[in-house]
């Protein structure tokens, strides 16, 4: 099986709960951590968004854990190369590479600050909102917010198939592996092309069928049958509110203070 | 009298030119469990696609109800709602992300309210077991299970005749007998079904009657028995002989047996031998078939019997029953073929109880019945009474009638 986000929030403890509130608690946050002028917001964004996924939500920690690995890292490299590239303010670190002076000085190293924070804490919400909502209630959501009926059609359709077709990618990816198809970057490189143009044969061929299966049920333009989402309960309302409230008062009271 | 589908030197190219359906008429029956049997390109899903019209066919005509099939708009989706059709492939017929959503798709497109949808919907996902699995998405079902969310949306449109093709491909033994064991009981309620298979033992089991086909074109028809008495046939269409049928012409090749009608199943093929070795079938005490009503008759009455009559052996039919038997805690001996595992067991003196519910339960009493009338043994087959004082809902389950219907059987929830 594969290790999916969608699986991830399927069994989310707060499956249950609005749609509509988990994506206003984590765009919310989102938002505010790019428009936080230091970093202090965005970690206390980030810190509280992994405590309310792992404690509230009950996804498995280490996998959360794992998972920002993967941004963190990215995040960590690029502000390494805009903590160099910025002047302004006193020295704080410098090196000499042949003949080259490579120096950190006071704005570059709280830009990359904040740059990391950012990152970490816009990551933090959107794995919020990607580990509690199943897509089939972002699309709801989408369908209230007055999407056009046969564009939220379509995204069910695809995410639908996604998952047939990530089997069917695996399952070619092993019959070349078997016959080694993956030695050598040359091996490599040409079985991911028979691949992918396996694939998008695969899926067009997929596309008459589902034609014909829709047929055979009597289609007849209606297909978005998106369940009504949850309410939200006021208490949860009253909650979220309150966080946005803090969060923007932290972001808002510590504009001036400066890390370095 | 009419057919309640017909075939008229049925001819049909695909865009390549090979012909896949060379002048097949055939007749089907309605309330009948027909299998259409066959080698690998045969014809045999070219044919069932032209059941619902999804195939215009290139020459003669397609009959429903002794009407001729019309392809415009408005009577394809008439017929497709009446001649409702499971693909062998479930990730092809289920294409929407959640189970009920799925299951409602048939019935939003007939343009049924809301109300009307979601009733329609829990009593197509009770009818095959899986209420509450509303919300899962296809991907987290087994092969089993999707089988089944297949054929609930299917059944949420009511339809007449369901059209499976190889509708057991691909599951684990246990998973394809409930699925026939889910047609039969769908059979019971009066609708027809066809499916398609090279599966002999299945067809050969299942079916009232077998259409064996060839190359596009159908090579004979009729019952099991009077199918797969011709090897030779059989070894042309490239299939092989019920085992049953296998070891009957062993038999009578030795000697050991004569006459000229294969035995159906195993109930008969033992009764062949044995009354060939003892000269007749004559036993001492034949053990009791207990038949409960799960519609009318509670775990305490299942529980009662148990105890009460020495019973060896106990079996179910249709999802209602295997999910009172959970309930219940009975491990259940039988869930397939079940009232001819228990008229073997009774002969040899066993007692056994049936779960059963529906239609089901006078097609089991009539089976016994019958069997014992054949054969000349008694077997003695008990309906266990509900209590005086009988569950509330078993009423409405008694005015709806044995006739598998939607609307009742929304009342009844």
């Amino acid at each position: 099986m594969h290790d999916l986000l969608d699986d991830y929030a399927h069994s989310s403890a707060l499956t249950k709960t609005s749609p509509r509130l988990k994506l206003l608690l984590g765009l919310g946050a989102m938002l505010l951590c790019v428009s936080s002028a230091t970093p202090i917001a965005p970690i206390f964004i980030a810190v509280t968004m992994s405590l309310i996924t792992i404690g509230i939500a009950k996804t498995p920690g280490r996998f959360y854990f794992t998972l920002l690995l993967i941004p963190l890292s990215f995040a960590l490299l690029s502000s390494g190369v805009v903590a160099f590239m910025h002047g302004g303010g006193d020295q704080l670190f410098a090196v000499n590479l042949f003949g080259f002076l490579l120096e950190i000085r006071e704005d570059g190293a709280n830009l990359a600050l904040l740059l990391i924070a950012r990152t970490f804490g816009g990551m933090c919400s959107l794995f919020f909102i990607a580990l509690t909502t199943p897509m089939m209630e972002i699309f709801s959501v989408l369908k209230s917010l007055g999407l056009p009926d046969f564009l939220v059609d379509l995204s069910m359709l695809m995410y639908r198939y996604i998952f047939v077709f990530i089997d069917q990618a695996a399952l070619i990816h092993n019959a070349q592996v078997m016959r080694l198809g993956d030695a050598g970057i040359k091996n490599t490189l040409k079985s991911h092309a028979i691949l992918s143009g396996v694939l998008f044969l695969r899926a067009w061929e997929q596309g008459e069928r589902l034609i014909v299966a829709m047929d055979a049920r009597c289609y007849d333009g209606r297909l978005s049958l998106v369940e009504p989402a949850a309410r939200a309960k006021p208490r949860a309302i009253f909650a979220v509110m309150i966080y946005i409230i803090i969060v923007s008062a932290i972001a808002f009271l510590t504009k001036d203070i400066r890390l370095l | 009298m009419t057919f309640i589908i017909e075939t008229r030197d049925v001819s049909y190219s695909y865009g390549d030119g090979i012909e896949a359906m060379r002048g097949v008429s055939i007749s089907l029956d309605e309330g009948r469990k027909i299998a259409l049997v066959g080698p690998n390109g045969a014809g045999k899903s070219t044919l069932m696609l032209m059941f619902n019209g999804i195939l215009r066919p290139t020459t003669g005509e397609v009959l429903f109800h002794g009407q001729s099939l019309r392809y415009d708009s408005a009577s394809l989706r008439e017929i497709r709602r009446k001649v409702g059709m499971v693909f062998q492939n479930s990730d092809d017929q289920i294409f929407a992300p959640t189970v009920y959503q799925d299951v409602a798709f048939g019935p939003v497109n007939l343009g049924y309210p809301e109300e009307k949808v979601k009733r329609y919907v829990g009593y197509a996902l009770a009818y095959v077991g899986l209420l509450g699995y509303e919300r899962r998405p296809p991907h987290h079902l087994s092969g089993g299970e999707k089988k089944r969310v297949a054929i609930a949306g299917i059944l949420a449109m009511e339809p007449e005749v369901m059209v499976l093709d190889e509708p057991t491909s691909n599951l684990d033994p246990a998973s394809s007998e409930e699925i026939m064991d889910m047609l039969d009981e769908l059979n019971c309620g009066g609708k027809t079904i066809i499916i398609s298979t090279h599966d002999v033992e299945l067809a050969y089991r299942w079916a009232d009657e077998v259409i064996l086909m060839e190359n596009g074109g159908v090579l004979c028809r009729g019952t099991g028995q009077e199918v797969f008495k011709d090897s030779e046939l059989i070894r042309r269409a490239r299939l092989k002989l019920p085992i049953v049928v296998d070891i009957y012409k062993e038999l009578v090749g030795r000697g050991l047996l004569n006459g000229s009608n294969p035995p159906r199943n195993v109930l008969e093929l033992t009764d062949l031998v044995e009354a060939r070795s003892r000269g007749t079938i004559s036993r001492g005490a034949t053990g009791t078939i207990h038949i409960a009503d799960v519609d009318k008759v509670g775990p305490d009455e299942i529980k009662g019997i148990l105890d009460e009559a020495d019973i060896s052996y106990a079996g179910a039919m249709g999802t209602s029953a295997k999910v009172l038997a959970e309930q219940v805690g009975i491990s259940l001996d039988f869930t397939y073929g079940v009232i001819d595992k228990c008229i073997l067991k009774a002969l040899t003196g066993k007692n056994s109880l049936i779960m059963t519910s529906g239609g089901m339960v006078d097609h089991s009493l009539r089976r016994i019945r019958g069997y014992g009338e054949e054969s000349g043994s008694r077997i003695e087959a008990v309906k266990l009474e509900p209590p005086a004082g009988s569950r509330a809902d078993s009423k409405k389950q008694e005015a709806s009638g044995p006739k598998y219907s939607m609307e009742h059987a929304g009342m009844a929830q």
